[in-house]
């Protein structure tokens, strides 16, 4: 080979691999935060596939002193003061999942679904988009062929592995526990399960 | 990992990327196939960092010392934008129409510090508009929150924040209490420090550019 084509191939190895780099790098941070739901948990032990998990009434109300020794800080780290975060990793290439919210009472909440792919948000579910009211979502693989049962809105992923932050607003400390209780509302389970 | 070290990282990563190009131009006939393609994965890597650097600082959009990235979250969006939204932003964060974030820092205005007094006026009618919430929240450089006598961690709508009496909200970034300003105080570190702005289920005049935060402005130094 000449020095030229020595050349041709460093450069274009260089340029493959800075534009993967660019790529893929919203998919590495999320890498991120699916190891600290499933593998690292909050200070409560792992968190479950197809789980939504809140944080602790007491984090929320003194996120510096009842911060968890052990798990990952992601969520007790940095600068929400306003919301009771929920999240939770989904799997569903073993069928979909049911995301149940209570009637939420004029409160703004939000649940919002991300794909980890790319980190887009490929829908919500919460006070902008679907209101305050009870309901039921059946959130869905891109290969699952079946009809959302009467009375469910069908939320379809592109990605069969789902990343979803819920947010669920406090509007003072005298409120935390009411908020808290509605959080734990917000729930999934399989269809059918 | 601070703003500024990460600057430098990236720097230097640019510098030795540099160097290896350089390198391998004027030495190009000793080179064989397994060095190009292992040195050029690595310096793509390394150029791969600071693409994303460069670009997180393109797609920002920088007012009065605050930093925001808009269209992040959105499944449209191209590569680039997301790059920087993961950079910038680095967590699942909400599209524009469900929240609205804006940071100090991130080599933009100037580094705050609680070795002085601040603060961030908003003129009469100028809190930011939303169908839910915002929130001015507290941090250190390390993004945590910041430990304070009054457990204050953040202002916003639902703190009780005064009016001055034309209707403007002044809210004091400072270290110690100010005198006569308890309601309207956000407890600062003594060293260094950034601010988020959140705005959830922001108004129009936030999503089509025309709202724009006030710049954090120095008080009288404290002696």
């Amino acid at each position: 080979m000449t020095g030229y084509q020595h050349l041709l191939l460093f450069g274009s190895v260089t340029v493959a691999a800075c534009s993967l780099f660019v790529y893929f790098w919203p998919r590495i941070l999320l890498v991120v935060y699916k190891r600290a739901i499933l593998v690292k948990g909050f200070g409560e032990g792992p968190i479950p596939v197809n789980t939504l998990y809140t944080e602790p009434q007491a984090v929320f109300a003194d996120p510096l002193r009842a911060a968890p020794a052990s798990g990952s800080s992601l969520i007790t780290t940095g600068v929400n003061r306003d919301t009771l975060l929920m999240v939770g990793w989904l799997d569903l290439s073993k069928g979909p999942q049911v995301l149940h919210v209570p009637d939420m009472g004029g409160r703004y909440y939000s649940v919002q679904l991300t794909d980890p792919s790319n980190n887009t948000n490929f829908a919500y579910v919460g006070k902008r988009v679907t209101g305050t009211e009870a309901g039921d979502y059946l959130i869905s693989g891109p290969d699952w062929t079946g009809s959302a049962p009467q009375g469910m809105t069908r939320i379809s992923s592109p990605n069969n592995s789902v990343l979803v932050v819920g947010r669920t607003l406090v509007e003072s400390d005298a409120d935390i526990s009411v908020a808290y209780a509605l959080s734990k509302q917000i729930l999934l389970a399989p269809l059918g399960g | 990992m601070t703003s500024r070290t990460y600057t430098y990282l990236t720097a230097l990563i640019g510098v030795i990327c540099g160097y290896v190009i350089v390198r391998s131009v004027l030495f190009a006939d000793s080179l064989t196939v397994r060095n190009d393609l292992v040195q050029g994965f690595l310096v793509g890597a390394g150029l791969g960092v600071v693409a994303v650097e460069i670009l997180s600082r393109i797609k920002a959009t920088r007012i009065n010392g605050w930093v925001t990235v808009f269209g992040c979250g959105l499944p449209g969006s191209d590569i680039f934008t997301r790059a920087a939204c993961a950079r910038i932003f680095p967590g699942p964060v909400n599209v524009p129409q469900e929240a609205m974030y804006w940071k100090t820092g991130h080599g933009v205005g100037h580094t705050l510090s609680g070795e002085h007094d601040y603060i961030l006026h908003f003129p009469p009618g100028g809190l930011p508009p939303n169908d839910a919430f915002w929130s001015l929240t507290m941090a250190d450089a390390k993004e945590h929150f910041v430990a304070n006598p009054i457990d204050r961690y953040s202002v916003g709508d639902r703190s009780g924040l005064a009016q001055n009496p034309d209707g403007s909200v002044d809210i004091y970034l400072q270290n110690a209490a100010p005198a006569d300003h308890q309601a309207n105080w956000l407890p600062a570190p003594a060293g260094r420090f950034i601010l988020w702005l959140r705005v959830y289920m922001p108004g129009a005049a936030i999503l089509n550019g025309e709202f724009t935060v006030p710049p954090v402005v120095e008080a009288r130094p404290r002696r």
